[in-house]
């Protein structure tokens, strides 16, 4: 079954592909940490923020088209806070754009800015694992100084995590090839428990046999994996540039905006 | 030299009592290959796992001269590969070449060395441009071919295969059979397929029930039919010999 990867593109190549996973990683994470800290007040700061995900986007040959799927997809629980902030702080403010002036409430200020934060937050992590393949994204952590155990954690989470979607599609489909009729609320909640029990007990069988597979190829529980990783200068470039946006934003343009 | 694989009066029960496997004697020399036949449920996967020491029954197992035992192990795990049956059990790394690599790294060897064993490997299975490739992108065929790579860069003297021809179609298989083929180390195939057993094997094992009921030449032994139909086996068509010409 083909399945679509929120890494499909990470396998293309481009200047941004080719960069270092950890000065990636780094950088969003440093992006990130920034644009939450802003004051829920920062409207246009946090469109000023917006252009670096996409600049690297474009740079990245990543259609635009499948970032906002991306975040359109996981969106729903955070429309849901977003869309609780207007109930609770009814506090009048008033908002300036320019020469415009409108009265609105404290609460949907809230709500746009956790909106606002929270596309271009998604957009920063979009870009870094549209451009990143997860196995680099992987060895980067692990360098970066990442628990093995938890770097291993996250690789057969991957690598499993299609195998056991197939899975589950191959029951969803053998029962709805035999449900013919309406069964009930309790009949349904009972197949349902049924097939995730069927699902955890091949999950089980699957983790022993991965562990015959280690084992029968001399694992004896020490991870080991060789390093393709390399800092070059293309990848100090990219730091640098990425350093002198984000300061540039919180030293020089936040202050004129605020 | 010690023979590749030697059993005696190997016997195991799985946790509930039920026999899996029942008074097994078997001698395999290098360089021969191997056919374990059999229906489903015959004991053969049970067979292969007790080879590379995963199942502990009554009995001696013995891979190139070495008891399996806990001292043993890791010296057996070198010498003989283990290829399960699913490919999807065999590839759990992100890459293909993290994968093939993974062996080689437990064995100790250098960096370059390791690298050399992977691009050999992938070479020899026709998927050096695949190595960074995450698993979950290749075809079925081309993971059966991934999961023989993972055991070649161990450069093992034994390979065992568990019906290493599911799901897959005609022409993976024969492709499947000329990589195995073109192989010189001592193979030992479990399979319920009697054409593929016999484009590969010089000497078939049919076991049923958990024990050996036959033991000798491939050909001879495929060809009775009484004796396949009787196991619930059939004999191999007249494309045997071809798929054996190709090979």
């Amino acid at each position: 079954m083909h399945h679509a990867h929120i890494d499909k593109f990470a396998y293309q190549d481009s200047p941004v592909h080719r960069l270092d996973s950890r000065v990636k990683f780094i950088v969003v994470l440093i992006f990130t940490a920034m644009v939450i800290s802003l004051p829920r007040t920062s409207l246009s700061i946090l469109t000023c923020y917006a252009v670096g995900p996409f600049t690297i986007l474009v740079l990245g040959k990543i259609p635009l088209r499948f970032a906002f799927k991306q975040i359109l997809l996981v969106s729903p629980f955070v429309l849901v806070l977003a869309l609780s902030c207007p109930l609770y702080d009814k506090t009048p403010v008033t908002v300036a754009f320019g020469p415009f002036f409108w009265q609105t409430s404290l609460g949907w200020m809230r709500c746009f800015a956790i909106l606002g934060k929270f596309a271009v937050t998604m957009l920063a992590l979009i870009a870094l694992v549209s451009t990143t393949r997860f196995s680099d994204l992987l060895a980067g952590l692990q360098k970066l100084g990442l628990p093995k155990l938890l770097v291993i954690q996250l690789g057969f989470l991957y690598r499993y995590i299609f195998v056991l979607i197939d899975r589950a599609h191959h029951i969803l489909r053998a029962r709805a090839g035999r449900k013919l009729r309406n069964l009930g609320f309790k009949t349904e909640l009972k197949i349902a428990a049924s097939m995730l029990g069927s699902l955890l007990t091949r999950s089980i069988d699957t983790s022993e046999r991965i562990n015959i597979a280690m084992q029968g190829r001399g694992f004896d529980g020490k991870w080991r994996t060789l390093s393709k990783l390399q800092i070059r200068r293309a990848d100090l470039l990219f730091a640098l540039t990425a350093a002198s946006f984000m300061l540039g934003l919180y030293f020089f343009v936040r202050p004129v905006l605020q | 030299m010690p023979k590749a694989i030697e059993i005696e009066n190997f016997s195991y029960k799985y946790p509930d009592g039920t026999v899996a496997l029942s008074d097994i004697a078997l001698s395999v020399e290098h360089g021969q290959r191997l056919a374990l036949i059999g229906p489903n449920g015959a004991g053969k996967s049970t067979l292969l796992l007790a080879m590379a020491g995963f199942v502990k029954g009554t009995g001696k197992v013995l891979i190139n001269g070495l008891q399996i035992n806990r001292k043993n192990l890791k010296k057996i795990r070198t010498s003989l590969g283990s290829c399960l049956e699913n490919p999807d059990d065999q590839l759990f790394m992100p890459t293909l070449f993290d994968d093939v690599a993974f062996g080689p790294l437990n064995m100790g060897l250098e960096p370059e060395q390791v690298r050399i064993r992977v691009a050999d490997a992938l070479q020899t299975v026709g998927l050096a441009e695949m190595a960074d490739k995450a698993p979950h992108h290749l075809s079925a065929g081309q993971k059966r071919a991934a999961a023989i790579a993972t055991i070649l860069s161990m450069a093992p003297q034994i390979i065992t295969l568990d019906e290493p021809d599911g799901s897959l179609d005609p022409k993976n298989r024969n492709n499947l059979i000329k990589l195995l083929a073109s192989l010189h180390q001592t193979l030992v195939i479990a399979t319920s397929n009697m054409n593929f057993a016999a484009a590969l094997a010089d000497r078939a094992v049919l076991l049923d029930k958990g024990r050996i009921i036959a033991d000798g030449d491939a050909k001879k032994i495929m060809s009775d039919s009484k004796l396949m139909t009787e196991h619930g086996l059939e004999t191999p068509n007249k494309e045997m010999s071809f798929l054996r010409n190709l090979s």
